[in-house]
């Protein structure tokens, strides 16, 4: 009976594509709650949502009307400036009360930040 | 005679602002973002009667607004408004039935909207947003019919350049909104006649009916809507004279609903006034429909 081995090399190529595999099932986008004052009917939710949809890397942001919170979904990699949603949330007329972090983006991957 | 089209049509014409969920018949404090535009289409039908003369005057106005809002930064607003009208008046003259008629873009109002004060707090904000606007007379003001030049009231555009200017406060929370405004519109001369000018003070209560209770999400609200319109009109002067059957006092009552989403607003209210003293033979108001349609984008 014989055991066929791998070649060291090919045993080397295999375990780095296996780290990348396991890196990118594990990656996580970055996600933030924003608490914001003065929002108080749907049609103004509107507003909000398209400034903050503008602000680079953001996967998708969805409004809580009734406790007055945006989650903030960034893309893979990408995390979000305070200063950025700040400025989006003002920029739609409202205040930014609080800027909470709820997941941090994954590590190993190459982080940008949200401008 | 034109005192009746102008008091009927003065909270709609300063409703140019109107462009948030918001009162139906006036402006709010409201922010527009930041290079965010909203549209307003409204249709509105005014009717105007019970002449006391022989004359039985019955005017009728059917209107088609737009309204087109810019937020040029987060506390200054810019809005247009464009009505394209008809405008119908039937009357008795010596036995006979008489119809006189236009159709046509009217004047355009130009408003600019600065809020100077805010208050934000979870669910809840209170501002304050002064007004200065200018009506360009953009509608045809010298048409005529086959008997001679129309009458005023007939014509969709008054020829004058007049200035509009007030202030708006709006309290709004998740149950409900309060706005009020307080405005003045000077008119100048045109044509031989100056229209009286209008002041007005504004009311209004928006109360959420449905959802009764707020979940996750931006859920669509439907709102009842109570309006008052207190319209004080001066006379007008024809030829450097007042015009004893000019002018007068009205007191509005617009309950309304909206149904409002996160994208757009579909409206319906009916003014009716509860109080009129008007002078002379001022035709009365006897109703003004309104509904229509408001669109973020």
């Amino acid at each position: 009976m014989s055991f066929r081995t791998f070649p060291p090399r090919m045993a080397i190529a295999l375990g780095i594509v296996l780290i990348l595999v396991a890196t990118n099932v594990l990656a996580a986008p970055a996600t933030y709650q924003l608490y914001v004052d003065g929002l108080s009917c749907p049609f103004c939710a509107y507003g909000i949502e398209k400034k903050l949809g503008a602000v680079n890397g953001v996967q998708g942001v969805e409004t809580n009307i009734k406790d007055g919170t945006v989650i903030f979904i960034m893309k893979d990699g990408v995390t979000l400036d305070e200063a950025a949603a700040k400025q989006a949330v003002k920029e739609a007329g409202f205040s930014l009360r609080k800027f909470e972090q709820v997941r941090s983006a994954s590590p190993g991957t190459p982080e940008g930040r949200a401008k | 005679m034109k005192t009746v089209v102008k008091t009927g049509l003065a909270a709609w014409g300063l409703a140019a602002g109107t462009a948030w969920s918001a009162p139906i018949t006036f402006n709010t404090a409201l922010p527009v973002y930041e290079s965010g535009y909203v549209l307003r289409e409204q249709f509105v039908f005014m009717k105007n009667a019970d002449d006391p003369t022989s004359a039985k005057r019955d005017m009728e106005v059917t209107g088609l607004v737009s309204v087109l809002g810019y937020g040029v930064t987060r506390d200054f607003a810019l809005f247009g408004m464009l009505p394209y009208f008809d405008k119908r008046l039937d009357m008795t003259m010596g036995g006979q039935g008489l119809t006189r008629r236009r159709l046509g873009v009217g004047d355009l109002t130009l408003l600019g909207r600065y809020t100077v004060y805010e208050y934000n707090a979870l669910g809840r904000t209170f501002r304050i947003a002064p007004f200065l606007g200018v009506k360009a007379p953009t509608g045809d003001d010298n048409t005529r019919d086959g008997l001679r030049r129309l009458p005023p009231p007939v014509q969709p555009g008054s020829g004058s350049w007049d200035a509009l200017a007030g202030t708006v406060f709006t309290y709004q929370t998740l149950d409900f909104e309060i706005d009020s405004q307080l405005s003045y519109k000077a008119n100048r001369e045109a044509n031989g006649l100056q229209a009286g000018n209008v002041a007005e003070f504004d009311a209004s209560l928006q109360y959420r009916l449905w959802p009764r209770s707020l979940g996750n999400g931006v859920p669509a609200f439907v709102y009842g809507v109570l309006e008052a319109n207190l319209v004080y009109s001066a006379k007008d002067r024809v030829g450097g004279a007042d015009d004893p059957n000019s002018g007068g006092t009205t007191l509005f009552i617009t309950p309304g609903l909206q149904y409002v989403t996160k994208k757009w607003i579909v409206e319906a209210g009916v003014q009716v006034p509860a109080i009129q003293h008007l002078n002379g033979t001022t035709l009365k108001n006897n109703y003004v429909l309104s509904t229509g349609v408001r669109i973020n984008f």
